[in-house]
């Protein structure tokens, strides 16, 4: 099974040379002289700290007039016939003058469960690209580069408004880039799977981002972070000291970006001696149609039911485990395995 | 059809693959255990070759990804039952460890490369264990000792006959518990092997077999109990499952000379069975089996030496002795000894021929003694019933039974039977080219520690030279750790069946893996761990339950002779010879005879085995004289009767 996989991902559209950090700063020691290798540095994401500040959204709450917390009704059951999820990895390959060019790696695989074992579902994704400052660059140097990495190249300054030199700042835009790449090789598989299986899909993160997930019915979204909390007022203090096995009403969330798609807070697991988000995550699923809509409570009961049946075993030794469910570590474990 | 891929090798920094070991993964339901064998196909070529290394499974691991217990415990709320409520099994691997057999090509030797893993079919086994190089048709020398299973594989495991039974290495040495190990069955199973396959160009092979305990080697011509599993094992190893063709019996007397010691004792079963009878002569020879350091110092030992050189089968005269004496038995030595020591008395002398008088006391005693301790092993009359040295046949087991004789017998036997026969391999005149001599209870015979007996010190010499005489050494035990090194050193083959925990925690038992001295542990019966020189590490090997009845089965089928009367016992001996003898010629013929002059004569019979045993028999005893009526005489003549007128007749 592995021999078949190594063949898919080498072959992916990075090349040999763009998978490689190593064989990837010889290759640019050799094409620009002048440039300064960087040392074996951690990547970026570790040191990255999103610029989003934590915010409060009001939502129109669509089960009932106002947000309150609701046992889930029924047993945990598994639903999920598989896990999506994605990962990326950044890391300085050498610096131009000061502007540092990064080598981006974003993977994304879907994970289905056969007989209680997981088993990799459909192509796995690996892709790699160079981001690089164009508006740094001396002309001849983004020319050796383009014609050297054609597509793979990527431009950190392009549609940029205000573009700064410092060099934390031009990391940050390289990794903003590669976060969104990762999202759309995510939403690729996402889709493939929609369109192709008629089980639910467990996708870590939100769907809203691709029309076509956002509107089936097979694609549930699982949000661990809480930089913005849909709930405001009383609401706040509802979604936050809601119990083990209790839900929020389920709300929409609209954007002018996004497909609309509706969403729930669910509790996990127990947060006494926790702060308060802990093992607490939103669900998102698709906006039922206005047939559907009076039964809203009821779906978003089945798929808390599903998402509750997730909590063991644990995915510990990841520190977000009172959130993570095990098929979204064992995904990012085989991205890791495969990178 | 190319065989599906088993699992891939793997190698870390902290667990590197090396020229000897390497590691793989395979899928959770893959038929891999303990003692299986794999090949590797490399990846890429060295020197144009793509490498294939077959190697042997020595160890296995299994992790999840759980980095702490404590959060599976936590997983569950502390309730082990809820694991059946997960919908995900962790991620799980099957890490083996596997010890290579062999590289191909042999040179340049490296590390086992990356590649991918299948399980070794029959052709593989016999590449991996060097086996292709004595199973070419036309100079085949293996002898199957089992077959090997695993994961669907069936391949019959060979032995090289050069390296089983001489010359190249000899031996094998059979070791695990009591009653589990299997240890007699499997060397039954083995001579059969022997027998079947040992190539006809490397001449004739017999086995004898000391019988130690029980009832163990006393059937081996009878049919015993298999089933279909056994039939297919012996079909794979190409060897008749039937009990052995040609078996001869030899067992001493009990000490009243009359039945003989054996279990094998039924009367429809004594066609084959012969006393094992010896005398002074051969006693003698091996009066250091018998006698201690203690026994025997240097003036003792000068003493047996002059009674060997000069007085035995000789006619010794002595001018201070009463009579002149030929001594042929331990009745004659005892007399020879008495003249002596009267002698002595009457001159009131304390040495003759320099040997003092304590002297040749001590040695008498301790000579009389062992017609005792040996009796009906050793006869007074000094006749001889033993072994056909010089005419043994090819393919036949001799079977010695000392199950029942002191210790002290036993061991003169062993130490005799091997010393004639080594002395006729070496002369050449033995009958046959190779003899396999199978010894049970090494423990005892031949320890690693304690006194170094004269047993000991020969099987010392058979372990190390026997092989270019032809004299193979099959030997078991329970714990080989307690044999002597050299002799379990220079076994070229050892087998090792269920082991005891505390012998697999001696030093001896280093080189195993845990997991093979785990496998070892719980074997089941029928099942071997094979070392041969060959083999670069021991297999796992299964083999059939020897086509022979069991020793216990045989004494419930043919039970033990009541203690036969003496003139029953001996007529039983004298048909082998003449079945037309009856029992009321032979109470004829010794109605005046002593008991032990009746056992004389059939020792006789026995030793010289005349043509004419009526009147061989016969001539020993005294000719009774027939009864006859005493004839009427004539009557006399009627006295005249007196005159009537004779006034004095009346």
């Amino acid at each position: 099974m592995l021999l078949r996989l190594e063949g898919r991902v080498h072959s992916s559209e990075a090349g040999d040379v763009a998978v490689n950090i190593r064989l990837l700063q010889r290759r640019l020691a050799t094409l620009l002289p002048e440039a300064r290798t960087a040392g074996a540095e951690n990547t970026l994401e570790l040191g990255f700290q999103s610029n989003d500040a934590p915010r409060l959204i009001s939502a129109t709450v669509l089960e009932g007039g106002t947000l309150v917390a609701r046992e889930v009704r029924g047993t945990p059951e598994p639903g999920f016939r598989a896990f999506l999820d994605g990962t990326q990895r950044s890391r300085v390959a050498t610096y131009v003058g000061t502007s540092p060019v990064v080598h981006g790696t974003v993977a994304a695989v879907v994970r289905e469960r056969r007989a209680r074992r997981m088993e990799t579902w459909g192509t796995p994704l690996v892709q790699s690209r160079l981001y690089v400052p164009r508006a740094m660059m001396q002309s001849s140097t983004w020319s050796v580069l383009r014609a050297e990495f054609g597509p793979l190249l990527v431009d950190t300054t392009d549609g940029e408004a205000d573009v700064t030199s410092h060099p934390l700042a031009l990391r940050d835009a390289a990794i903003h880039r590669v976060q969104a790449h990762r999202e759309a090789v995510e939403q690729r598989l996402a889709e493939q799977w929609c369109t192709t299986e008629s089980d639910a899909l467990f996708v870590d993160g939100g769907i809203s981002g691709s029309e076509q997930v956002a509107q089936s019915a097979h694609a549930v979204g699982v949000v661990k972070s809480h930089r913005t909390l849909y709930a405001e007022g009383d609401a706040l203090g509802v979604v936050l000291s809601l119990n083990v096995g209790e839900r929020s009403s389920v709300f929409r969330i609209t954007s002018s970006k996004r497909t609309t798609v509706a969403s729930w807070y669910l509790r996990l697991r127990d947060s006494a001696g926790h702060d308060p988000m802990w093992g607490l995550v939103r669900a998102e699923m698709a906006l039922p149609g206005a047939e559907g809509m009076p039964r809203i409570g009821e779906l978003a009961d089945e798929r808390c039911r599903w998402l509750l049946a997730e909590v063991s075993p644990l995915a510990l030794p990841d520190a977000r485990w009172d959130k993570m469910v095990y098929g979204v570590r064992d995904c990012e474990e085989f991205l890791r395995a495969i990178q | 059809m190319a065989s599906p891929v088993l699992g891939r090798v793997v190698a870390t920094e902290n667990r590197p693959n090396t020229p000897h070991e390497f590691h793989f993964w395979t899928a959770l339901d893959s038929p891999v255990g303990i003692g299986t064998v794999v090949r590797v196909d490399g990846r890429d070529s060295a020197n144009g070759v793509i490498p294939r290394v077959f190697g042997i499974v020595t160890e296995g691991f299994s992790w999840t990804d759980l980095a702490s217990p404590l959060h599976d415990v936590m997983g569950h709320d502390g309730q082990p039952g809820g694991q059946t409520l997960s919908p995900t099994e962790r991620a799980e691997i099957r890490l083996y460890t596997a010890a290579v057999l062999r590289h191909i090509p042999e040179e340049p030797l490296q590390p086992v490369p990356m590649g991918t893993v299948f399980l070794a079919d029959e052709a593989d086994v016999a590449i991996a264990l060097r086996m292709d190089g004595y199973l070419k048709e036309g100079s085949r020398t293996g002898i199957p000792v089992g077959v090997y299973r695993a994961g669907g594989t069936d391949a019959p495991i060979y032995l090289d006959a050069d390296f089983l039974i001489g010359p190249e290495a000899a031996h094998l040495n059979i070791t695990g518990v009591s009653g589990l190990a299997t240890k007699t069955s499997a060397v039954e199973w083995l001579l059969q092997s022997i027998f079947t396959h040992f190539p006809e160009q490397k001449g004739s092979v017999a086995a004898v077999c000391f019988n130690v305990k029980g009832p163990d080697l006393c059937f081996l011509d009878l049919p015993g109990e298999i089933d279909d599993n056994d039939r297919m094992l012996y079909a794979q190893c190409g060897v008749s499952p039937t009990p052995f063709a040609d078996v001869q019996y030899y067992a001493p007397y009990k000490s009243d000379g009359v039945a003989l010691n054996t279990l094998r004792s039924n009367e429809a079963l004594l066609e084959n069975v012969t006393p094992l009878t010896w005398g002074l002569r051969e006693v003698l020879q091996y009066a250091e089996v018998l006698l201690n350091k203690d026994d025997i110092d240097a003036k003792a030992d000068a003493l047996i030496d002059f009674i060997k050189e000069n007085v035995l089968d000789k006619r010794f005269s002595d001018s201070m002795l009463e009579r002149p004496h030929t001594v042929t038995s331990f009745a004659d030595l005892d007399a020879w000894f008495k003249d002596v020591l009267r002698a002595l008395e009457k001159k009131d002398d304390q040495s003759w021929r320099t040997h003092h008088v304590a002297t040749i006391r001590k040695v008498r005693n301790r000579l009389s003694n062992i017609s005792l301790r040996c009796k009906g092993l050793v006869a007074d009359d000094g006749a001889t019933s033993d072994l056909p040295f010089g005419s043994f046949q090819d393919r036949t087991v001799y079977v010695i039974d000392v199950a029942g004789l002191e210790e002290d017998a036993q061991d003169l036997i062993f130490a005799r039977v091997v010393t004639k026969l080594r002395e006729h391999l070496e002369k050449r005149d033995l009958g046959v080219q190779h003899v396999v001599v199978f010894v049970d209870e090494l423990n005892k015979y031949a320890p690693s520690d304690g006194p170094d007996t004269y047993v000991r010190k020969m099987l010392l010499d058979i372990a190390e030279r026997g092989r270019y005489l032809g004299l193979v050494l099959f030997a078991a035990q329970q714990f080989r750790s307690q044999v002597h090194r050299r002799v379990v050193g220079n076994s070229g083959t050892a087998l090792y069946g269920r082991m005891d925990g505390d012998e697999l925690a001696t030093p001896g038992y280093a080189v195993l893996s845990p997991a093979i001295k785990t496998k070892l542990a719980t074997l089941e019966k029928g099942q071997l761990m094979v070392r041969h020189p060959h083999f670069t590490q021991p297999v796992f090997v299964r083999f059939p339950r020897p086509a022979v009845m069991r020793g216990r089965d045989g004494v419930s089928k043919y039970p033990a002779a009541q203690a036969p009367t003496l003139h029953s016992a001996v007529l039983r001996t004298l048909r082998q010879f003449d079945p037309g003898l009856t029992l009321g010629w032979l109470q004829d013929v010794t109605q005046l005879a002593t008991d032990d002059e009746i056992l004389r004569a059939r020792n006789d019979i026995v030793r010289t085995r005349p043509t004419d045993v009526r009147k061989v028999f016969s001539a020993h005893f005294r000719a009774a004289v027939a009864p006859r009526t005493a004839a009427r005489p004539d009557a006399p003549a009627p006295l005249p009767s007196a005159p009537s007128d004779d006034p004095y007749g009346f």
